[in-house]
Order: structure tokens, then C-alpha cells, then sequence
């Protein structure tokens, strides 16, 4: 055995397709590794900005020896979910559509007991 | 998120790496609640009144509301994010284990243990129920070696389990063993274990909580991995943790007859299979002082439980590699407890919340049965309820 590692990054079994094409589940999984690349460049600026606000200058290593503490971190976080929301709009949306059609029916009922009254 | 305690064992990677990590975290818990919450009304306003249209009835149970949902776009959508979420926690981790290597196995191998211990047997065989698949993804599951005394699948569990909990069970990801512990300290006072053994370790971060609620007792973690053993072992050191670590099988250890008082596993059962749980149990039985107690921590069994509630159960059954899950759904532990030799009188079922989830007082009352507690599942981020199975002897 050598001691350099390789983990294979592919699990064993069958991927599960969700969506009739698994071109769409492969899709949704390109979609969501862009996201994930888009949110680690914006913390690398957010680093950037930070160390210069404290600075006015930056190397490299400065950049990659940056850890956030927990209240640099929960910002980022915040700002991470406000991304996902906007990022997921759509899906978000298909539930709100629903809870508005159960607000509807609950207004259809009661508009048919005040019809009776 | 709360952030995970730092330790000298600990693999978190570069800048971009850890930012990557914490991404892949917030979009699971995004998607697996903000999302994932929507799937119930989607059941009750589209998939339901659907099924009942064509069928006459409503569900029956999780299965044929599993099927139902697979059909709808929504639940098509969010099954297909949640599998890629999965996939990312680990995938934002491999590459920071890989890189550590191999200097990261020789600090572990030359690492002075000051206050705990660790065995290694490579007679044991890991059961087939745990090599079958790589349980929750995770790539090279629990046991694989990929070089002499590796440790890489332990450094990579322990950071992985964190992301996958979103930091909800603690920076020490350890909230768990510590309910489980609070509730038998809380429940039985009179109670003091000296000798405690648990079960299915991994990287024991669900066993040294013990240390803190009973700090007289002494510390025992078994598991058949052996990265996981090392690693586990290396984690108390670090964490200053006294707990003795064992590769070994749980089904037959190499511990002498009556050696524990308490004999304690964290989620263990639904990966086993049925032969497995029940060797364990006898196992525990001959293992166990008299007087002692084993006490065993479950996801909820579906039995009984809304078909909804199910489907989201069974799910992870299928999608998320937990084969032997089903097989917990259906076994009925106070038979098994029976079978392995403890008194059918003798038989304990707690359910409780995550001491994390509710407050201090209401947690009391749930330990000591005062308040009974209503099943959901549990994934992090929902309330979560826990079920101990176990026994006297
Ligand atoms: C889901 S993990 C449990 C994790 C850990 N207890 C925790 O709370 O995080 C199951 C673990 O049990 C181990 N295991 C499964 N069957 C076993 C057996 N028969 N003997 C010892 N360990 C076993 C696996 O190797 C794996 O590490």
C-alpha cells in the first residue's frame, strides 16, 4: 500500500434518477456545484474586503490564512441563505402558489357560510 | 452555524475549502427544511386529494406515499437536491483528507496517548451489513483502508458528520450521546455506572459526552473500523478526553463475562442487520453486570406513523444508502430484548427530545417520562425526538 491517498469520490451503487431524463438530475447537480463556486468566490472577495478594511494592503497569504470567527462566519451564513432563497425562487414559489389555493378555499367556504346565513 | 470545536486532529482544508464546506451545509438545511417543509403541503393539497381521486383512498402507508411523491415535480425536485447535497458534503471534504496524507497517518501513529488507549485487532471482520454500501454516500463508508494505520475515513466522518448536522448537534457534534447520557443520569439518579462500554463508536464523538455526565465511570468505545477506531482514539487525546477505543465486533467482543454496567449505542441498530441486532443484544446480556443496563438510541420506527411521515423516513432508506433501515422499521426490540435473555418486566422505551431542541426543564420532564412524547423523525433541523430501546438485566 502507498501512503498517498486517493479517495474515490464516486460512491458505490447506482445514482438515483428522480426526474424521467437523468439528464436533468445531472443538471440540478451542475446547477448546485455552480452555486457552491459562486458562494466561495464571494466569501474570497468578502475576505479580501475585510483584510483590507483592517489593513489597506494584502498578500496571498493573507488571503488563505483568513478564518472567520463565529460572527464573521453567521454573516456569511445569512448572506448564504438570502442567495439559496433568491437561487431557489422558483421552488419557493410553487409552495407559496399552493398555501395561496388553501387561503382561497378557506375563503370560498367562508364566503359560502355567509352566502347561507 | 455553530462552528466545530477545533481540535489538533481535525481536517478542515484550505480558505476556499472551508467556505465551500459551510456552503454545502447551509444549502443541505436550506433545502432539506425550507424546501423540504414544502413537501408537506404539496402531500396534503396535490398528492393526497390525487391519489385519493384515482384510488379511491388515501395512502396506506410511507411506501405508496413515497411513490406518489416521486411522481410530483416538487418531490422529483427536492429529492434530486437533497441526493446532490449529500453528495457535496463529502465532496467538500475528500480533497483536504487526501492532501493531509500521508503526514497526517504519522502524526496520528506517533501520537503519545496521555489519557486514554486504543486497540487495534486485524483479526476482526467487518460484517457485511457495513461493507455492503457506502451508508449516507460517504465515500469508502466506515472501514476502508487505503494505507498502513489510515485514518483517512475517520477524518473524513468526523468533519462530514458536523456539515451534515449543520452544526445543530453542537460544536463537539456530540448532542446525541450527551441527551442519551442526561436522560439516564435524570431519569434513574440513583444509577452510577463505573464501567461504561459503547457500542458502534465511529469516531466516538457520541461517547465522550459520557465523560462529562458520569465522570467517575470508565470509558469503553468499540467499532470494527479501524480508520475510525484510530481516529476516534486520536480526537479524545486531543480533546483530553479519558476513553478507551477497541476494534472490535459487537457482536462478540473479546471482554470478559459481567465486565459493564451500562452498555450504550448511538444509532447503530438500523445499520446492522436482523441476525446482527440480535447477536448484539445477547452480546450485551453476557457483557452486562447485574443490575446493569443497556440502553440503545433509534431513529423512530414508522410503524404506526403517518404515511407522510414515512415516505420521509423511508426515503433515506433508499436514497441515502440505509439498507438495513427497513429492517429496523420492522423489528420489534422488546421480543429481541426477551430473546437475548433479558426479563420481558425488565424492558425500557424512552423517547426524548435533542437537549439541544427544547429547554432544560422540559428536557427533565421528558427524561422522566412525564411528558410523553409525540414521534417525528429524526433529521437535524426539525425537532428532533430521540428513541432509547434497552433493558435491565
Ligand atoms: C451510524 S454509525 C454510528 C455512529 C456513532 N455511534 C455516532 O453516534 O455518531 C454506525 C457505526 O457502527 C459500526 N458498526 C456496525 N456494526 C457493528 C458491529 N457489529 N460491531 C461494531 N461496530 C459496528 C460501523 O462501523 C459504524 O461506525
Amino acid at each position: 500500500m502507498s501512503d498517498e491517498i486517493k479517495i474515490t469520490p464516486v460512491n458505490r451503487g447506482k445514482r438515483p434518477a428522480f426526474f424521467d431524463d437523468p439528464a436533468i438530475d445531472q443538471l440540478m447537480a451542475i446547477v448546485m456545484a455552480m452555486s457552491a463556486e459562486m458562494s466561495v468566490l464571494y466569501d474570497r472577495v468578502d475576505t479580501i474586503e475585510r483584510l483590507l478594511d483592517k489593513k489597506g494592503t494584502l498578500s496571498r497569504d493573507d488571503i488563505e490564512a483568513f478564518r472567520p470567527d463565529q460572527g464573521v462566519e453567521d454573516e456569511r451564513n445569512g448572506r448564504r441563505n438570502d442567495y439559496i432563497s433568491r437561487l431557489f425562487r422558483i421552488i419557493r414559489e410553487e409552495r407559496e402558489t399552493l398555501v395561496a389555493h388553501d387561503k382561497m378555499d378557506e375563503y370560498n367556504a367562508l364566503m359560502d357560510e355567509l352566502a347561507k346565513s | 452555524m455553530t462552528m466545530q470545536t477545533e481540535h489538533d486532529f481535525l481536517i478542515t482544508g484550505s480558505h476556499d475549502e472551508a467556505n465551500r464546506q459551510a456552503y454545502a451545509a447551509t444549502l443541505r438545511m436550506h433545502v432539506l427544511t425550507d424546501i423540504g417543509n414544502g413537501l408537506k403541503d404539496v402531500y396534503d393539497q396535490r398528492v393526497a386529494p390525487a391519489f385519493e381521486k384515482s384510488n379511491g383512498r388515501a395512502p396506506k402507508d410511507g411506501r405508496e406515499a413515497m411513490k406518489a411523491m416521486l411522481d410530483d415535480t416538487y418531490g422529483k425536485t427536492w429529492s434530486s437536491m437533497i441526493h446532490t447535497c449529500q453528495e457535496m458534503l463529502w465532496d467538500s471534504v475528500r480533497p483536504a483528507v487526501e492532501r493531509a496524507q500521508p503526514d497526517f497517518n504519522e502524526k496520528v501513529r506517533g501520537l503519545n496517548s496521555k489519557v486514554g488507549s486504543v486497540s487495534l485487532d486485524p483479526s476482526v471482520e467487518v460484517p457485511r451489513y457495513v461493507s455492503a454500501s457506502d451508508i449516507h454516500l460517504m465515500p469508502g463508508n466506515y472501514h476502508t483502508e487505503r494505507a498502513e494505520d489510515d485514518t483517512s475515513q475517520g477524518a473524513l466522518f468526523d468533519r462530514g458528520l458536523y456539515l451534515y448536522q449543520g452544526g445543530f448537534a453542537g460544536p463537539l457534534c456530540d448532542n446525541n450521546g450527551r441527551s442519551q447520557a442526561e436522560v439516564i443520569k435524570r431519569r434513574w439518579p440513583e444509577f452510577k455506572p463505573k464501567k461504561i462500554l459503547d457500542l458502534g463508536c465511529t469516531v466516538g464523538n457520541n461517547t465522550l459526552p459520557y465523560a462529562d455526565v458520569f465522570p467517575d465511570a470508565e470509558l469503553h468505545a468499540i467499532d470494527v473500523a479501524a480508520p475510525c477506531v484510530r481516529y476516534g482514539h486520536a480526537r479524545a487525546e486531543a480533546l483530553g478526553v479519558p476513553c478507551h477505543f477497541h476494534q472490535m465486533n459487537a457482536e462478540a467482543t473479546s471482554f470478559e463475562d459481567e465486565s459493564f454496567d451500562l452498555i450504550v449505542s448511538c444509532i447503530l441498530f438500523h445499520e446492522t442487520s436482523r441476525t446482527g441486532l440480535e447477536k448484539i443484544l445477547a452480546e450485551s446480556h453476557r457483557l452486562l453486570k447485574p443490575g446493569g443496563m443497556m440502553l440503545h438510541m433509534e431513529v423512530p420506527r414508522t410503524e404506526g406513523m403517518d404515511p407522510y411521515s414515512a415516505f420521509r423516513l423511508d426515503w433515506d432508506t433508499y436514497y441515502n444508502n440505509e439498507p438495513f433501515l427497513s429492517t429496523w422499521m420492522r423489528t420489534d426490540v422488546g421480543e429481541s430484548c426477551v430473546k437475548a435473555g433479558f426479563d420481558a418486566d425488565n424492558y425500557i422505551h424512552i423517547a426524548a427530545p435533542d437537549l439541544g431542541s427544547v429547554s432544560d426543564e422540559e428536557f427533565t420532564r421528558y427524561a422522566k417520562a412525564e411528558d410523553s412524547a409525540t414521534g417525528t423523525h429524526g433529521h437535524w433541523g426539525e425537532l428532533v425526538m430521540w428513541n432509547m430501546y434497552g433493558a435491565w438485566k
